[in-house]
Protein backbone atom coordinates (compact mmCIF):
# COMPACT_ATOMS: atom_id res chain seq x y z
CA UNK A 1 0.00 0.00 0.00
CA UNK A 2 1.11 3.60 -0.65
CA UNK A 3 1.70 6.18 2.06
CA UNK A 4 -1.39 8.35 2.35
CA UNK A 5 -0.65 11.90 1.24
CA UNK A 6 -3.36 14.32 0.17
CA UNK A 7 -2.17 16.12 -2.97
CA UNK A 8 -3.74 19.53 -3.60
CA UNK A 9 -2.32 19.68 -7.12
CA UNK A 10 -3.98 16.42 -8.16
CA UNK A 11 -7.22 17.07 -6.29
CA UNK A 12 -8.34 20.04 -8.45
CA UNK A 13 -11.41 18.65 -10.31
CA UNK A 14 -10.12 18.69 -13.91
CA UNK A 15 -6.68 17.45 -12.90
CA UNK A 16 -8.18 14.67 -10.78
CA UNK A 17 -10.06 13.40 -13.86
CA UNK A 18 -6.98 13.79 -16.05
CA UNK A 19 -4.60 12.04 -13.66
CA UNK A 20 -7.17 9.28 -13.02
CA UNK A 21 -7.34 8.55 -16.75
CA UNK A 22 -3.55 8.58 -17.03
CA UNK A 23 -3.21 6.33 -13.97
CA UNK A 24 -5.26 3.66 -15.76
CA UNK A 25 -3.07 3.80 -18.86
CA UNK A 26 0.54 3.21 -19.82
CA UNK A 27 0.21 6.21 -22.15
CA UNK A 28 -2.57 8.19 -23.78
CA UNK A 29 -2.74 10.50 -26.78
CA UNK A 30 -3.48 14.18 -26.28
CA UNK A 31 -6.51 13.87 -28.58
CA UNK A 32 -7.89 10.96 -26.57
CA UNK A 33 -7.57 12.88 -23.30
CA UNK A 34 -9.17 15.97 -24.81
CA UNK A 35 -12.17 13.97 -26.04
CA UNK A 36 -12.63 11.92 -22.89
CA UNK A 37 -12.46 14.98 -20.65
CA UNK A 38 -14.37 17.32 -22.95
CA UNK A 39 -11.69 20.00 -22.79
CA UNK A 40 -10.39 22.44 -25.36
CA UNK A 41 -6.81 22.10 -26.63
CA UNK A 42 -5.69 25.10 -24.61
CA UNK A 43 -7.40 24.00 -21.41
CA UNK A 44 -5.82 20.55 -21.60
CA UNK A 45 -2.41 22.00 -22.49
CA UNK A 46 -2.61 24.26 -19.45
CA UNK A 47 -3.42 21.37 -17.10
CA UNK A 48 -0.67 19.22 -18.61
CA UNK A 49 1.85 22.05 -18.26
CA UNK A 50 1.01 22.35 -14.56
CA UNK A 51 1.43 18.61 -14.05
CA UNK A 52 4.61 18.56 -16.13
CA UNK A 53 6.14 21.36 -14.05
CA UNK A 54 5.44 19.31 -10.94
CA UNK A 55 7.15 16.34 -12.56
CA UNK A 56 3.93 14.30 -12.58
CA UNK A 57 3.61 13.71 -16.32
CA UNK A 58 5.88 13.25 -19.31
CA UNK A 59 4.75 14.65 -22.64
CA UNK A 60 6.25 13.20 -25.82
CA UNK A 61 5.84 14.56 -29.32
CA UNK A 62 6.39 12.35 -32.33
CA UNK A 63 5.20 11.83 -35.89
CA UNK A 64 3.10 8.97 -37.28
CA UNK A 65 3.75 9.38 -41.00
CA UNK A 66 3.31 13.10 -41.52
CA UNK A 67 0.87 13.55 -38.66
CA UNK A 68 2.17 14.90 -35.35
CA UNK A 69 1.21 12.88 -32.31
CA UNK A 70 1.46 13.97 -28.70
CA UNK A 71 1.34 11.26 -26.08
CA UNK A 72 1.25 11.68 -22.34
CA UNK A 73 2.16 9.36 -19.51
CA UNK A 74 2.20 9.58 -15.77
CA UNK A 75 5.76 9.71 -14.44
CA UNK A 76 6.96 7.55 -11.57
CA UNK A 77 6.58 10.55 -9.22
CA UNK A 78 3.13 11.22 -10.63
CA UNK A 79 2.03 7.64 -10.07
CA UNK A 80 3.39 7.71 -6.53
CA UNK A 81 1.60 10.98 -5.81
CA UNK A 82 -1.65 9.63 -7.28
CA UNK A 83 -1.45 6.42 -5.24
CA UNK A 84 -0.75 8.48 -2.10
CA UNK A 85 -3.68 10.76 -2.90
CA UNK A 86 -6.04 7.80 -3.36
CA UNK A 87 -4.84 6.34 -0.05
CA UNK A 88 -5.48 9.71 1.64
CA UNK A 89 -9.01 9.91 0.19
CA UNK A 90 -9.71 6.34 1.32
CA UNK A 91 -8.43 7.21 4.79
CA UNK A 92 -10.75 10.23 5.02
CA UNK A 93 -13.75 8.14 4.02
CA UNK A 94 -12.74 5.23 6.27
CA UNK A 95 -12.34 7.53 9.28
CA UNK A 96 -15.90 8.69 8.68
CA UNK A 97 -17.01 5.09 9.05
CA UNK A 98 -17.93 4.28 5.47
CA UNK A 99 -16.42 1.53 3.35
CA UNK A 100 -14.32 2.76 0.44
CA UNK A 101 -13.79 -0.56 -1.26
CA UNK A 102 -15.46 -0.80 -4.66
CA UNK B 1 -0.96 20.32 6.14
CA UNK B 2 -4.20 18.45 6.81
CA UNK B 3 -6.67 18.39 3.92
CA UNK B 4 -9.86 20.27 4.51
CA UNK B 5 -12.24 18.15 2.49
CA UNK B 6 -15.25 16.33 3.85
CA UNK B 7 -15.66 12.54 3.73
CA UNK B 8 -18.45 13.06 1.19
CA UNK B 9 -16.11 15.04 -1.08
CA UNK B 10 -13.43 12.36 -0.66
CA UNK B 11 -15.94 9.63 -1.58
CA UNK B 12 -17.03 11.69 -4.58
CA UNK B 13 -13.39 12.01 -5.69
CA UNK B 14 -12.89 8.25 -5.34
CA UNK B 15 -16.00 7.62 -7.44
CA UNK B 16 -14.63 9.97 -10.12
CA UNK B 17 -11.30 8.09 -10.11
CA UNK B 18 -13.15 4.79 -10.55
CA UNK B 19 -15.31 6.20 -13.34
CA UNK B 20 -12.30 7.50 -15.26
CA UNK B 21 -10.53 4.16 -14.94
CA UNK B 22 -13.63 2.34 -16.28
CA UNK B 23 -13.67 4.85 -19.15
CA UNK B 24 -10.01 4.13 -19.99
CA UNK B 25 -10.52 0.36 -19.86
CA UNK B 26 -13.67 0.44 -22.02
CA UNK B 27 -12.03 2.61 -24.67
CA UNK B 28 -9.18 0.16 -25.19
CA UNK B 29 -11.18 -3.05 -25.67
CA UNK B 30 -11.33 -4.75 -29.08
CA UNK B 31 -14.49 -3.68 -31.01
CA UNK B 32 -17.32 -6.14 -31.71
CA UNK B 33 -16.74 -6.25 -35.50
CA UNK B 34 -13.19 -7.58 -34.99
CA UNK B 35 -14.27 -11.15 -34.18
CA UNK B 36 -16.48 -11.89 -37.21
CA UNK B 37 -13.99 -10.08 -39.45
CA UNK B 38 -11.06 -12.26 -38.35
CA UNK B 39 -13.30 -15.34 -38.44
CA UNK B 40 -14.40 -14.66 -42.01
CA UNK B 41 -10.82 -14.13 -43.15
CA UNK B 42 -9.76 -17.35 -41.47
CA UNK B 43 -12.53 -19.38 -43.17
CA UNK B 44 -11.83 -17.85 -46.59
CA UNK B 45 -8.10 -18.55 -46.27
CA UNK B 46 -8.61 -22.17 -45.13
CA UNK B 47 -11.10 -22.81 -47.95
CA UNK B 48 -8.67 -21.36 -50.49
CA UNK B 49 -5.85 -23.62 -49.26
CA UNK B 50 -8.14 -26.65 -49.11
CA UNK B 51 -9.31 -26.09 -52.68
CA UNK B 52 -5.81 -27.19 -53.76
CA UNK B 53 -6.03 -24.91 -56.80
CA UNK B 54 -2.73 -23.05 -57.00
CA UNK B 55 -4.20 -19.77 -58.23
CA UNK B 56 -6.87 -19.83 -55.50
CA UNK B 57 -4.25 -20.62 -52.83
CA UNK B 58 -2.20 -17.64 -54.05
CA UNK B 59 -5.15 -15.26 -54.19
CA UNK B 60 -6.47 -16.52 -50.84
CA UNK B 61 -3.09 -16.14 -49.13
CA UNK B 62 -2.60 -12.59 -50.40
CA UNK B 63 -6.17 -11.60 -49.55
CA UNK B 64 -5.77 -13.10 -46.06
CA UNK B 65 -2.48 -11.27 -45.42
CA UNK B 66 -3.89 -7.96 -46.67
CA UNK B 67 -7.21 -8.40 -44.89
CA UNK B 68 -5.65 -9.32 -41.57
CA UNK B 69 -3.21 -6.42 -41.83
CA UNK B 70 -6.10 -4.05 -42.51
CA UNK B 71 -8.13 -5.36 -39.56
CA UNK B 72 -5.20 -5.22 -37.13
CA UNK B 73 -4.16 -1.75 -38.35
CA UNK B 74 -7.74 -0.50 -38.01
CA UNK B 75 -7.84 -1.69 -34.39
CA UNK B 76 -4.32 -0.48 -33.60
CA UNK B 77 -4.89 3.00 -35.07
CA UNK B 78 -8.18 3.31 -33.23
CA UNK B 79 -6.35 2.76 -29.96
CA UNK B 80 -5.27 6.14 -28.71
CA UNK B 81 -4.41 4.94 -25.23
CA UNK B 82 -2.81 1.80 -23.86
CA UNK B 83 -4.53 0.47 -20.78
CA UNK B 84 -2.16 -0.33 -17.94
CA UNK B 85 -0.82 -3.89 -18.29
CA UNK B 86 -0.96 -4.46 -14.56
CA UNK B 87 -4.75 -4.11 -14.57
CA UNK B 88 -5.11 -7.34 -16.54
CA UNK B 89 -3.35 -9.39 -13.85
CA UNK B 90 -2.88 -13.16 -13.77
CA UNK B 91 -6.63 -13.85 -14.13
CA UNK B 92 -6.87 -11.77 -17.29
CA UNK B 93 -3.78 -13.31 -18.91
CA UNK B 94 -4.98 -16.82 -17.97
CA UNK B 95 -8.41 -16.08 -19.47
CA UNK B 96 -6.88 -14.95 -22.77
CA UNK B 97 -4.51 -17.96 -22.94
CA UNK B 98 -7.36 -20.35 -22.07
CA UNK B 99 -9.60 -18.75 -24.67
CA UNK B 100 -7.01 -19.15 -27.44
CA UNK B 101 -6.29 -22.75 -26.47
CA UNK B 102 -10.01 -23.60 -26.46
CA UNK B 103 -10.47 -22.08 -29.93
CA UNK B 104 -7.48 -23.99 -31.35
CA UNK B 105 -8.69 -27.24 -29.76
CA UNK B 106 -12.22 -26.69 -31.07
CA UNK B 107 -10.95 -26.11 -34.62
CA UNK B 108 -8.71 -29.19 -34.56
CA UNK B 109 -11.29 -31.52 -33.01
CA UNK B 110 -14.01 -30.38 -35.43
CA UNK B 111 -11.69 -30.64 -38.41
CA UNK B 112 -10.45 -34.15 -37.58
CA UNK B 113 -13.97 -35.28 -36.73
CA UNK B 114 -15.23 -34.00 -40.08
CA UNK B 115 -12.39 -35.80 -41.86
CA UNK B 116 -13.00 -39.10 -40.08
CA UNK B 117 -16.71 -38.78 -40.89
CA UNK B 118 -15.81 -38.46 -44.56
CA UNK B 119 -17.10 -34.90 -44.94
CA UNK B 120 -15.66 -32.70 -47.69
CA UNK B 121 -13.55 -29.65 -46.78
CA UNK B 122 -12.82 -30.79 -43.21
CA UNK B 123 -10.30 -28.03 -42.43
CA UNK B 124 -12.79 -25.41 -43.62
CA UNK B 125 -15.44 -26.98 -41.40
CA UNK B 126 -13.00 -26.71 -38.46
CA UNK B 127 -12.15 -23.08 -39.29
CA UNK B 128 -15.84 -22.20 -39.69
CA UNK B 129 -16.60 -23.70 -36.28
CA UNK B 130 -13.77 -21.71 -34.71
CA UNK B 131 -14.93 -18.55 -36.51
CA UNK B 132 -18.47 -19.07 -35.25
CA UNK B 133 -17.21 -19.60 -31.70
CA UNK B 134 -15.05 -16.45 -31.94
CA UNK B 135 -17.99 -14.41 -33.17
CA UNK B 136 -20.22 -15.73 -30.40
CA UNK B 137 -17.71 -15.44 -27.56
CA UNK B 138 -15.41 -12.54 -28.50
CA UNK B 139 -17.55 -9.87 -26.86
CA UNK B 140 -18.29 -11.95 -23.74
CA UNK B 141 -14.50 -12.36 -23.37
CA UNK B 142 -14.11 -8.57 -23.65
CA UNK B 143 -16.82 -8.08 -21.02
CA UNK B 144 -15.04 -10.54 -18.73
CA UNK B 145 -11.68 -8.80 -19.17
CA UNK B 146 -13.34 -5.45 -18.53
CA UNK B 147 -14.82 -6.82 -15.30
CA UNK B 148 -11.42 -8.19 -14.23
CA UNK B 149 -9.68 -4.87 -14.89
CA UNK B 150 -12.28 -2.64 -13.28
CA UNK B 151 -12.55 -4.87 -10.19
CA UNK B 152 -8.97 -4.18 -9.16
CA UNK B 153 -8.58 -1.66 -6.34
CA UNK B 154 -7.72 1.88 -7.42
CA UNK B 155 -4.43 3.49 -6.45
CA UNK B 156 -1.45 1.48 -5.21
CA UNK B 157 -3.58 -1.21 -3.55
CA UNK B 158 -3.23 -4.83 -4.79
Amino acid sequence: MSTARFDELIHAPTRLSLVSLLAATEWAEFRYLREQLGLSDSALSKQLATLEQAGYVEVRKSFVGKRPRTSVQLSRDGRRAFDGHVAALQQIVAQAGASVLP
Amino acid sequence: MEPTISPAAAAHALAEIQTRRDQAVTATLVPAWYWPAVGALMVAFTAAVESERPWLVTVGSIAYALGLTAVVLRVALRHRAQVRNRLLGVRGVAAIAGYVLCLVALGLVTGFTAESAGLGWPATVGAATTAGAMTATGQPLMRYLRAVMTARPVGGGR
